[in-house]
């Protein structure tokens, strides 16, 4: 039956709006440029949503955590055994993406009879000048976005959540409240408002304009209660070649404007 | 990027391997062959030839070491770095055959960073002291065909449970030895090691007493005595103006000393 043309474009469609369902209660993540790097924030209270892959790359994810897990192996062994074959320089984003990750996830979904990853991928790569930062999303039928959902070339932050219209609004603020060279503990703000902004968006009584500041404020303080932020930079300058730093949640709590 | 790895196989079950197990699966990892015993048409011949020396002096763990490369008697590089950091807070220094030793301190660096990637999670000092015996220990079928000889020198700084400096060395079968004073290997070693051992016991401080310009100094008259003796050994090239590479591991990571403070300090307590 599947081998009918129709059968088969129904089944995807069927499978894309269960994966939607499973994704859409995903805790925001949010990765913006400040002054000196990429800044990854999320707010949560068990699983890391937020890993290192490569010397300048990082990770940030939802989804099924076996899948997440699956992905985040392959990228980091197909990272490890480029910089250790040929240099740190020739790991690339763009190649573990388009090459690697995009392609295995879109057969996988398509693959009607198997499962697919239930997954979306947040990916950012430092590079030596804030030109070359590079923002990426996968999606799980291996789409990849390069820029924002809204389509604004060369923005410096990306945003992933578990629906489009969390992720739309997350977007529309940070295009408002972004500063590209702003300090880290202002980029800690910043970010932190588009998570509330971004939740504030799920689930039941889900707003569909942007908040206004002082209820997204009021929103992110609740949060901040009752869960712990998980945030990572890549760092632009530093002596190391490993760029990735994981922020401690005391470090970062006393640096909030609350 | 060659082909999707097999971790995106469907019965892919979390991050059992190491690195070396994962190069050795996609075949990026020359396997040695069974060691044989060495007779017949492979003497065993220690080829060892360089002075490397690491000691603990009050600001750390310091490790040196001269930077002549040489095949059978001919001098082929005056510049060889046998001290290289393996991650912020670790090095590794050695003496024996530079393309095998290199590879290893290249195989050892990426399974540090994979193991933190993978598992979230530092790996500890025992955990690397031992990745590096056991690249030793599958190394040592090219020892015994007269090829592959390491005998490397591990420093590290231990941030966790008893925040100390740590230093061990390596036997070419990868026995590990953890010393509290000081270490040497290669060619020149033996008389590195009797200056050592007679500044620790009878010099005017001991050797985990003295600062930053005492170390040096005592490292860099130690390589300069192994080179007087022994030909493998550059220690310090007045005319050409190449002093040897020192490092230091500490609290703060890893500090490579400047050309400029090795001179200085050359010029005022050793020539």
């Amino acid at each position: 039956m599947i081998e009918e043309p129709y059968r088969w474009v129904e089944a995807i469609a069927n499978r894309r709006e269960y994966i939607e369902t499973q994704l859409a209660a995903g805790s925001p993540i949010a990765a913006v440029g400040y002054r000196d790097g990429i800044l990854f924030v999320t707010l949560g209270r068990a699983r890391q949503k937020i890993f290192e892959i490569y010397d300048r790359i990082a990770m940030g994810a939802i989804g099924h955590p076996g899948d997440i897990e699956r992905l985040r192996m392959a990228a980091i062994e197909l990272a490890s055994t480029e910089g250790f074959t040929r240099s740190a320089a020739d790991v690339s984003l763009r190649r573990l993406a388009h090459y690697s990750l995009s392609p295995v996830m879109k057969s996988a979904f398509e693959q009607v009879y198997g499962p697919p990853y239930l997954a979306r991928l947040l990916f950012a790569e430092i590079g030596s000048s804030p030109k070359e930062d590079l923002f990426l999303r996968i999606d799980y039928d291996g789409a990849i976005a390069a820029d924002g959902l809204t389509a604004q070339p060369r923005q410096r932050f990306a945003v992933l959540s578990g629906t489009r219209q969390s992720a739309e609004l997350m977007e529309k603020f940070l295009q408002k409240a972004h500063v590209t060279d702003a300090a880290l503990p202002d980029a800690v703000n910043t970010a932190l408002d588009a998570w509330s902004v971004g939740r504030m968006a799920m689930g039941e009584n889900a707003s569909k304009e942007l908040p206004d500041p002082a209820a997204v404020r009021k929103h992110r303080d609740e949060q901040l209660a009752g869960a712990g932020i998980e945030a990572a930079v890549l760092e632009r300058d530093t002596k190391s070649a490993i760029r990735y730093r994981i922020l401690p949640d005391e470090e970062l709590r006393s640096s909030l404007q609350c | 990027m060659d082909k999707p790895p097999l971790a995106l196989d469907p019965n892919f079950s979390g991050a059992s391997e190491d690195f070396p197990a994962v190069l050795r699966r996609k075949g990026l990892l020359q396997i040695a062959p069974e060691p044989t015993a060495a007779a017949g048409h492979h003497p065993f011949v220690p080829t060892e030839s360089t002075t490397i020396l690491a000691l603990k002096f009050a600001g750390g763990v310091l490790v040196a070491g001269d930077r002549r490369a040489t095949a059978g008697n001919t001098v082929v590089y005056d510049r060889a770095d046998k001290v290289l950091e393996i991650d912020r807070h670790s090095i590794m220094a050695i003496a024996g055959v530079p393309a095998t030793a290199w590879e290893m301190a290249r195989v050892l660096e990426h399974s540090f960073q994979y193991f933190r990637r993978t598992q979230l999670q530092e790996m500890s000092v025992d955990g690397k002291v031992r990745a590096l015996s056991k690249l030793l220990r599958d190394n040592f079928g090219f020892v015994m065909q007269g090829v592959g000889v390491v005998v490397p020198i591990f420093a590290t700084y231990d941030g966790n449970s008893k925040p100390e400096a740590r230093l061990y060395f390596y036997d070419a079968m990868g026995a590990q030895f953890e010393v509290t004073d000081y270490a040497a290997t290669g060619s020149g070693s033996p008389a590195v090691r009797g200056i050592l051992y007679y500044e620790n016991n009878w010099g005017g401080k001991k050797l985990q007493q003295l600062n930053e310009d005492e170390a040096i100094a005592i490292a860099l008259r130690a390589l300069d005595t192994a080179a007087e003796a022994d030909t493998s050994t550059g220690g310090v090239d007045r005319s050409g103006k190449i002093f040897p590479l020192i490092k230091i591991v500490s609290r703060d990571g890893i500090n490579t000393l400047p050309e400029e403070k090795i001179a200085a300090v050359f010029r005022q307590n050793v020539a």
